[in-house]
Order: structure tokens, then C-alpha cells, then sequence
């Protein structure tokens, strides 16, 4: 089986998108607009999944559909807060300075240490378990891998406090 | 576990509302004596959070290439080009 046929977010996209950008077309946005709009909804969706907290009251493609012609009419300036999604402020990015801020400071983190940002992912935002962790990452056992994952965020921590001071 | 890892863990078991509430309590009353803790606690906040712009920032790369994956695709390419003509 390739990875195509394995990804279930491959068949939502295909499955999704098309009604999505006709629908988008018909109210007046862009192929542009309606792809962004379809990331952010995506995004939330997936979030939702992995944390175990989507709650579907029709089927996931009702609710990429709903979730994303939100967030494009949010991204017009057209929505209201109150209909906004809940995750919805995970996938837009910030105006004033911090967006930059924290911009630069996830490019020095990465710079210097990719394996542990993939890690620390892996944990907090695909929620795997330590025993997958470990085998993903080649380390001997959970243990190990908890280890190696405090490690990882005393190492961020440390670095996010150094660049902080000398901003 | 080294003394400074305990720490950590013991921060995020904090910023993930794991501890009890009395616990909960306990922590929140050394920060206000500890400077140097207090500014662990938010460094590892700020760390969390750009974790989750990291993962946000990986899985939008991941699915514009699933955008381009698809549009090799004749059928779901037709019907996108034929929606923005």
C-alpha cells in the first residue's frame, strides 16, 4: 500500500475540496482563498482528532466543509467572533509583534535542534505514546524516551530564556 | 532523574493542569518567592506554545504537498480547473 492510499487526510482532501472551492467560487473568493480556508479547517480537524476531543454531529466532510467556509469568511473580514471554531485561533497567525517574535525564535530553536522539536511534536501535538516515541526515535524503552524528552524541553526552555535576555 | 528534570516535569505537570489542586497551590506559592522559578515556568510556557507553531507550521507543509500530490491527479485536477474558469 503507498503512503497516498494509507494518509486518510489524502481521501478527506480529495473527497472535500472540490465542493469546498465550488462554494467558495460561487460566494466570490479565489482557488487561493479557498485552499487556505481548507488548511485552516483541516488543521483544526486534525488537532481535534489527535487530542481524542472531535466532536462530529455529521460527517467529517459537514464539518470541513462548515469549518472552513467560516474561516474564509472570517479571513474577509465577514465573520462574527461568536461563530468562530474552537481551535480556530491555533491556525491564525498573530498581527501585532509576537508573530515575528516568536517566528524568529522557533527558527533558532529548529536551527539548532530539529530532532528535539520533532520530539517534543510528537508528544504534545500527535499525542503519541512514549513506547512509539521510542521506537520511532531509536531509544531504548519508554524510559529512555521520557528522559530524552525532559532533556528536550529543558534544552528549549534554557534557549527560549538565553535569547530572551539578550533581546 | 537528575534534580533539573524533576523540575521540568514538575513545571509541565503544572502548565498541563495535572497536579492536584492542592498541589496546584503548593506551586503557585513557590513561584511567588522564587524569581528564577517563575522564569522557568514561563520560558516553558513560551516553549509550548512554540511547539504547537512548529507542529502547526510542519502540518501545512504536509498538506500542500498533498494539494500537489493531488493535482497530478487528471480527475481532481479537471474539476479544480474547471471550478476557476
Amino acid at each position: 500500500m503507498t503512503t497516498q492510499t494509507k494518509d486518510p487526510i489524502i481521501g478527506l482532501y480529495r473527497d472535500c475540496f472540490p465542493d469546498l472551492a465550488r462554494m467558495i467560487r460561487r460566494m466570490g473568493g479565489s482557488l487561493e482563498e479557498a485552499k487556505d480556508a481548507f488548511h485552516d479547517a483541516l488543521l483544526i480537524y486534525m488537532e481535534k482528532e489527535k487530542a481524542g476531543k472531535l466532536q462530529l454531529h455529521s460527517s467529517p466532510k459537514a464539518y470541513l466543509l462548515g469549518t472552513a467556509k467560516i474561516c474564509w469568511l472570517h479571513s474577509r473580514g465577514k465573520g462574527t467572533i461568536s461563530a468562530l471554531p474552537e481551535g480556530f485561533e491555533a491556525v491564525q497567525e498573530e498581527d501585532d509583534g509576537t508573530e515575528e517574535r516568536e517566528q524568529s525564535l522557533l527558527e533558532s530553536l529548529v536551527r539548532s535542534g530539529r530532532k528535539c522539536m520533532e520530539l517534543l511534536k510528537a508528544f504534545y501535538y500527535d499525542h503519541c505514546s512514549m513506547q512509539d516515541i521510542a521506537t520511532r526515535f531509536g531509544f531504548n524503552g519508554r524510559r529512555s524516551a521520557t528522559v530524552q524528552k525532559h532533556k528536550c524541553l529543558e534544552k528549549v526552555g534554557e534557549e527560549i530564556r538565553s535569547i530572551q535576555a539578550y533581546a | 532523574m537528575r534534580s533539573e528534570l524533576n523540575e521540568v516535569y514538575q513545571i509541565d505537570s503544572y502548565l498541563l493542569r495535572q497536579l492536584s489542586e492542592e498541589d496546584a497551590r503548593a506551586f503557585e506559592a513557590r513561584l511567588l518567592l522564587d524569581d528564577a522559578l517563575a522564569e522557568k515556568v514561563e520560558a516553558q510556557r513560551t516553549a509550548h506554545r512554540l511547539i504547537r507553531r512548529y507542529a502547526w507550521r510542519e502540518e501545512r507543509g504536509r498538506l500542500e504537498e498533498i494539494y500537489r500530490l493531488l493535482l497530478d491527479e487528471a480527475d481532481f485536477a479537471h474539476q479544480i480547473k474547471t471550478i476557476f474558469t
